[in-house]
């Protein structure tokens, strides 16, 4: 598969130096002067606090791959979050609350990926009608109040820890695998990224790029399900608007991290260093006790400045 | 311009009366949303409720009108909301250390239009894709208000400045004045000068436009600095209306702007859309909005329905444009 | 003392005067010392919502005030996305890394934070709450204000000014947010209690002017008279005005937070009154009881603010600039419960 890659126009590895060396340059700036950054405790924070994150941006890969766009995944997140509150705390399974999420995140997505793909409704419109929906059902089934007194095997999942290895983390590098194996070890990741560089190559094959399409924006629903339970059980409780506006942190981690949003470019490892990169930024800043203010600002220059490299890089 | 140019960008008839279309369903959804809301609610059709939405829908419109032209060029402008709170705090500054309005209003221009004129540099000069340098641009210009404001608010002007915001003319609340100029404004640039047609062309086949010698970064700039500059008009009415600066004004007023331009036609990919399609969307989403709001329907349904509108509406217009294009 | 004693033996009496004159001087001296090392450097991080609410900046005024008084550091968490919950527990558990000596904390929702204050628990980093009670958790004490009877208070003001009739409008803050739970219930007792007055509607504003101003374009339609509105903070109250002058109509309006544009505007007469929700004092006694237990003096675990309604009669010490204000002392602090 790795010539596949290579043959694809603006190859991707080309741009690793890009999102890497941003991140090598905060690990190298925070661990000189952010006290404890380097420390083991810590480490294990940022990357815990990146896992729900990662876990929107692995698909938000595919979709941007295909020259699409999911503007809903905060808001299904949050609904999915409040799914596995309710539905946990009304049967006493963590398990079910999961399924029940994983159902609806799928739900949701299906519905996009139908928009996208059999109405033809661009992307950028049809997840902006499923943000709004589930932003307000999800607003609907809580009432507007948090959800709480959910069975303590929903918030175990947050906490525990596997030969040392938080589970959230876990969980997270299982899914990076899944996907990496997904895009570059099977037919459907060609697929993929023939959906984004070469569409008509799918038809003449005979293959239905619509279904295709819809099974992307699918995965992406149900990765904010499995996300969701990671987010109620960190709050060990379901609130209505705690997940909203992570997409664009989202599908700013991976166009950091080197996919380009035309022709199908993607690179998933890059995605992975770009949702560590902004977790580094928010960790190393807090450890520095810096304003607030200056917190949002370099957000926003780290992603601008990120693709500015990159822009300089596909130029030379 | 060259004859090459010239005829790349003669429109086809059948696209100019494509455009006529679109606003005229758009019109008649409009009406409709009118009728039923008047059976729905005794307070729908009062003199002061429609004078409401105008002005709703005026604000609505200042920001959506300069977006209007950056989605014309396939291109984004995430930082309008932020913008509209920056030149808020600006000028609302200098109005109350100067006491002179002039000044104010010509602060907040400026704030806005430097901003959107880096937008557009970025764009353009740095090759960043118009969604990420715009997001990116959305947190540096929130990082800056924020710091700026430090948790305070400016509050009292003068009411003679206020007039702009809250103020009558002949009946008519004065941004509805200021809507109908820059609506005036904005279609005859848009559709009646060299640089509106190339803008047009720049987001219908960038390439072809390259081609035929238009000067593609200068539009670019041109279309963003116009997107800056109308938040910052925006941000002047804003002021006027609440009385006040605060940091957040600009949080919830990107994504109605983006729903307003793609309501009215607009098309995401470029080169297809009108500023009065989106001043037609604009009212359309404040007549929806309006109508919840007199029924005393749960607000929890305003983002459901909002979203709804906005996918109807392109389906709408890709069902309807396909016969032209 | 021994000491000296055994000084004794070798040159006398006087000797052991001495002894004892220097030892005390050493004992006074190295006390001395070490109280200045304890009344410096303890390092307080204070957690609140926003950026954007004035309220939270009166209350970082207030810690800041506090810890300066005291000789202690401050250092301010806020979410970069306003009232984010995600953000606040990253926030705490980057805190318990790098180890303050105390904690203040307003949590972004009272009872999502809950296990990110467990956390600080088992760091064993001390934690005092204020403003929004959390809903679990321990804490030294909690600092904050009656919303319950900062909402009967301030309408009952309001029906009062009215004769105890009239119609009546209630602009509602965030739904699920504990202040404005407590607060639109004070209301509606308040309402309860006078019964010539009538409930016209009750609206969300979310907390922000620009809706509550809409929210009060809509309510103007569709009801020609109101006489009162009961707004849940400030900034709605205000937004209200604006819609009421806008379209040329009067109503008593009340809000609740006392923020500096209330107290102007109490001051022109366009505002009725303002509950004074008191952020500056709630920083500033919350941050002293934190710091007091690290000293190891006494403090209190509870202290609820004794609501005060800030009107015409009585806005003058409210209009100072917020930077001039002090903090009250501890013996004045400790008063100012109900408790």
């Amino acid at each position: 598969m790795r010539e596949a890659i290579t043959s694809l126009p603006g190859n991707p590895l080309q741009r690793i130096p890009g999102v890497a060396v941003t991140l090598v340059l905060l690990v190298a700036v925070f661990g000189s002067v952010a006290p404890g950054f380097l420390s083991p405790a810590n480490i294990t924070n940022v990357l815990v606090q990146s896992t729900v994150l990662m876990m929107l941006a692995l698909p938000m890969t595919l979709i941007i791959m295909t020259e699409g766009l999911d503007l809903s995944m905060g808001a299904v997140l949050t609904f999915t979050s409040l799914v596995v509150a309710i539905v946990s705390l009304a049967t006493g399974s963590m398990l079910l609350g999961l399924g029940a999420a994983i159902l609806a995140g799928a739900v949701f997505g299906t519905v996009n990926g139908w928009l996208v793909a059999t109405l033809g409704i661009p992307p950028f419109v049809a997840t902006l009608g499923t943000l709004g929906t589930a932003q307000g059902l999800s607003l609907i089934i809580s009432d507007g109040q948090s959800v709480v007194g959910i069975p303590h095997s929903v918030r175990d999942i947050y906490s525990a820890t596997v030969a040392g290895v938080p589970v959230p983390v876990v969980i997270a590098l299982v899914s990076y695998a899944a996907f990496h194996i997904l895009l570059y070890h099977t037919r459907f990741g060609t697929y993929i990224f023939a959906l984004g560089g070469n569409r008509e190559a799918l038809k003449y094959a005979g293959l239905a790029s619509n279904r295709l399409l819809i099974a992307v924006y699918a995965t992406g629903g149900m990765m904010a399900g499995v996300a969701g339970l990671l987010m109620t059980a960190r709050m060990n409780s379901g609130h209505p608007t705690a997940g909203l506006g992570l997409e664009f942190d989202a599908i700013a981690a991976v166009a950091v991290g080197g996919t380009s949003f035309e022709r199908g470019n993607g690179w998933l490892f890059g995605t992975a260093l770009g949702v560590i990169a902004v977790g580094v930024l928010r960790n190393g800043l807090n450890l520095m006790a810096l304003p607030s203010s200056i917190q949002v600002a370099s957000v926003g220059l780290l992603v601008i400045v990120a693709l500015f490299f990159d822009g300089l890089r596909s130029r030379s | 311009m060259t004859d090459l140019a010239k005829q790349a960008l003669a429109p086809p008839r059948s696209l100019v009366s494509g455009d006529a279309l679109q606003i005229l369903y758009r019109l008649l959804a409009a009406l409709l949303i009118c009728v039923v809301l008047s059976f729905l609610s005794d307070s729908f059709l009062s003199l002061g409720n429609i004078l409401n939405v105008l002005r709703q829908a005026s604000l609505m419109f200042f920001i959506a009108s300069g977006l209007t032209l950056v989605v014309l060029t396939a291109g984004l402008d995430l930082s309008v909301g932020a913008n509209v709170a920056l030149s808020a705090c600006l000028a609302g500054t200098v109005i109350q250390q100067t006491g002179s309005p002039t000044l104010g209003v010509l602060t907040g221009l400026a704030t806005g239009g430097i901003i959107g004129l880096l937008n557009g540099m970025m764009v353009t000069a740095l090759r960043i894709p118009s969604f990420i340098a715009t997001y990116g641009m959305l947190w540096v210009l929130n990082g800056l208000t924020y710091w700026y404001m430090a948790g305070e608010t400016i509050h009292g002007f003068p009411p003679g400045f206020r007039q702009i915001g809250s103020g009558y003319l002949f009946g008519l609340p004065i941004p509805v004045y200021l809507l109908l100029i820059f609506l005036a404004v904005g279609t005859i640039f848009a559709q009646r000068t060299t640089w509106g047609q190339e803008i047009y062309a720049t987001g219908a086949n960038p390439v072809a436009a390259r081609l035929s010698g238009i000067p593609i970064a200068r539009r670019l700039l041109l279309v963003y600095g116009v997107s800056g500059t109308m938040a910052g008009m925006a941000s002047i009415v804003f002021l006027a209306r609440l009385n006040s600066a605060e940091a957040d004004i600009g949080e919830s007023l990107t994504l109605p702007a983006i729903a307003a331009v793609l309501i009215g036609g607009t098309s995401l990919f470029g080169g297809v859309g009108t500023v009065f399609g989106t001043f037609v969307g604009a009212l359309i989403l404040t007549l929806v909005l309006n109508g919840m709001n007199l029924l005393s329907v749960n607000a929890s349904w305003q983002p459901i329905v909002t979203g709804v509108i906005v996918v109807l509406a392109v389906w709408v217009d890709m069902k309807t444009r396909r016969r032209t294009s | 003392m021994i000491f000296c004693k055994l000084q004794q033996t070798k040159k006398g009496m006087e000797n052991m005067k001495e002894c004892q004159r220097l030892i005390c001087a050493v004992l006074v001296l190295s006390g001395g010392f070490a109280a200045r090392a304890r009344a410096d450097g303890e390092t307080i991080a204070v957690f609140t919502k926003n950026q954007t609410n004035p309220f939270f900046q009166t209350v970082r005024v207030g810690a800041d005030a506090a810890a300066k008084g005291l000789g202690a550091k401050t250092l301010h968490y806020i979410p970069t996305k306003p009232d984010s919950i995600p953000e606040q527990l990253s926030q705490i558990e980057d805190v318990v890394v790098k180890k303050p000596n105390a904690i203040v904390f307003t949590p972004v929702d009272y009872k999502a934070m809950v296990p990110g204050i467990e956390k600080v628990n088992e760091a064993g980093i001390p934690v005092v709450n204020i403003t929004d009670r959390s809903a679990g958790g321990k804490f030294l004490a909690f600092v904050g204000a009656d919303d319950y009877s900062l909402g009967l208070d301030t309408a009952r003001y309001l029906l009062k000014t009215l004769g105890s009739k009239g119609n009546i409008v209630i602009i509602e803050g965030v739904k699920g947010s504990l202040t404005n739970v407590d607060r639109v219930r004070g209301f509606n007792d308040a309402l309860k209690e006078n019964p010539g007055a009538k409930l016209l509607a009750s609206q969300p504003g979310n907390y922000q002017r620009l809706q509550a101003l809409q929210v009060m374009e809509n309510l103007m339609q569709s009801n020609p008279q109101i006489d009162g509105v009961l707004a849940a903070n400030d900034a709605m109250a205000v937004g209200a005005i604006e819609a009421l002058d806008g379209a040329n109509r009067k109503a008593q309006v009340i809000g609740i937070n006392g923020t500096r544009e209330a107290v102007d505007a109490i001051k022109s007469g366009k505002l009725l009154a303002s509950g004074d929700y008191n952020g500056f004092v709630q920083g500033c006694v919350g941050t002293m009881i934190a710091i007091r237990s690290l000293r190891g003096q006494p403090a209190v675990t509870e202290i609820v603010l004794k609501p005060t309604i800030i009107t015409r009669d009585n806005y003058q010490p409210y209009d100072v600039p917020l930077e001039s204000r002090t903090c009250p002392s501890w013996d004045e602090a400790a008063k100012l419960g109900t408790k």
